[in-house]
């Protein structure tokens, strides 16, 4: 996906140019929409979400460049947000049902395992120097939105203590992606 | 900037990443937010986690998701139902090359019988205009045909601020600009020219002002002239 092309959409989308707000979405669509159903697991949420996100993404355009963001950052940051904001609602909904059963789940997604890509590479790198579980809660903080409570319940360990193994790994891992 | 307390960047470096996370307190995130807009390091912190995060999703397969979520989104964001042409509702309006024929089939199937083009420019104009801002943020082509009395507008940059109007007025000769009404939601329309203007069409002048929602309440322009051509025979 070239990043210069899908910068040009949104400087011409801030304008109000409908062509290129399209050709932005036929770009970006696929991959903002499996973000989205990857934290959803649920399609018709995936695509209410995909539907917030471009909406955002045509009123807030002209705001992008001053982000420092690059892109494609703006654009997944945007459909992470938006759907981690919906599973935090769907969660507390569901909180007194499961609040008795929460489970850890050390297991680390396949996204752990990544190979190809130097970024990828160097980010796989730095949260393999992390302890599984600390990695692994990072992970579920972002791809989960799960916040300090629910880390802390999944992991059995105090809000505090959780907060602050949480805090130290951010602190490595900043170390180690700034090497 | 040298005096006054140094800000520690390592606790900084920690908040940014808890922001992008999510796992500030609103209240928290609040106040960094703040912070923020006022510190280029600390965005330049965020930024950063924000670009390694994001990479956490490099290996999500893309999915295309359906083609009703494309017409949605066209809707929700460029609908004016009473003003507009089927095919404008679904975002058909400005559809390019780029659309899976598989979206083209569906919007066609639901509505069958129902199904138009759209405005289209006429094959035949015998004035057109290129009504432009000077830092080109605003152009409009309008091309009028003398059959219909009616002037085709095509917005291909540009729109009205949120909760105003882009109207537009013929100015010709030394006397005051006329409305020629508001500009179509659509980027592109049909404006018709009431009779009696028709004729100062020729060696006219049109511009396009910014007014409040439905346009001037007073009959001339009230606010900026964003965009002003001249109208020259074909």
């Amino acid at each position: 996906m070239s990043q210069p092309l899908i910068e040009e959409h949104i400087a011409r989308t801030a304008t109000g140019d409908r062509e290129a707000f399209g050709r932005l979405y036929s770009l970006t669509s696929a991959k903002l929409f499996g973000v989205a159903l990857r934290v959803l697991n649920d399609r018709a949420e995936a695509e209410e979400v995909l539907q917030e996100v471009f909406v955002k993404v045509w009123r807030n355009a002209d705001r992008y460049r001053a982000n420092g963001l690059s892109p494609m950052t703006w654009l997944i940051t945007i459909a992470r947000n938006a759907a981690i904001d919906r599973l935090r609602r769907r969660r507390e909904g569901q909180a007194e049902l499961d609040a008795a059963e929460v489970v850890p789940d050390p297991a680390p997604g396949p996204e752990a395992h990544a190979v190809a890509g130097s970024e990828r590479e160097r980010l796989a790198g730095c949260f393999g120097e992390l302890e599984r579980d600390k990695a692994e809660a990072v992970r579920r903080a972002y791809l989960g939105g799960e916040t300090y409570a629910e880390l802390a319940a999944a992991m059995d360990v105090p809000l505090n203590t959780m907060r602050t193994w949480l805090r130290r790994s951010l602190l490595k891992l900043r170390e180690c992606l700034d090497r | 900037m040298t005096d006054g307390p140094q800000p520690d960047r390592d606790e900084d470096r920690v908040l940014a990443g808890e922001y992008a996370l999510g796992l500030l307190t609103p209240e928290e995130a609040a106040a960094f937010e703040e912070r923020m807009a006022q510190d280029p390091e600390l965005r330049a912190l965020y930024a950063a986690w924000a670009e390694d995060f994001a990479a956490l999703t490099d290996d999500f397969p893309e999915i295309a998701p359906p083609a009703r979520a494309r017409a949605r989104i066209m809707q929700q964001l460029f609908d004016k139902p009473e003003q507009r042409s089927v095919a404008q509702r679904l975002g058909l309006g400005w559809i390019s090359g780029g659309l899976a024929a598989a979206a083209v089939a569906a919007v066609i199937a639901l509505n069958a019988g129902l199904f138009d083009v759209g405005p289209r420019a006429p094959l035949e104009p015998e004035y057109v205009a290129q009504i432009a801002a000077e830092d080109g943020t605003l152009i409009v082509q309008a091309a009028y045909d003398a059959e219909r009395g009616a002037l085709y507008v095509d917005r291909p940059v540009g729109a009205p601020a949120p909760g105003r109007s882009l109207e537009l007025w013929l100015i010709a000769g030394e006397e005051p600009a006329i409305s020629l009404g508001v500009l179509p939601d659509a980027q592109k329309g049909n404006m018709i020219v009431p009779t009696e203007l028709r004729p100062k069409l020729a060696g006219g002048v049109l511009a396009i002002s910014d007014e409040p929602e439905g346009g001037s309440p007073t009959g001339v322009a009230t606010g900026a002239v964003l965009a002003v051509g001249n109208v020259t025979p074909v």
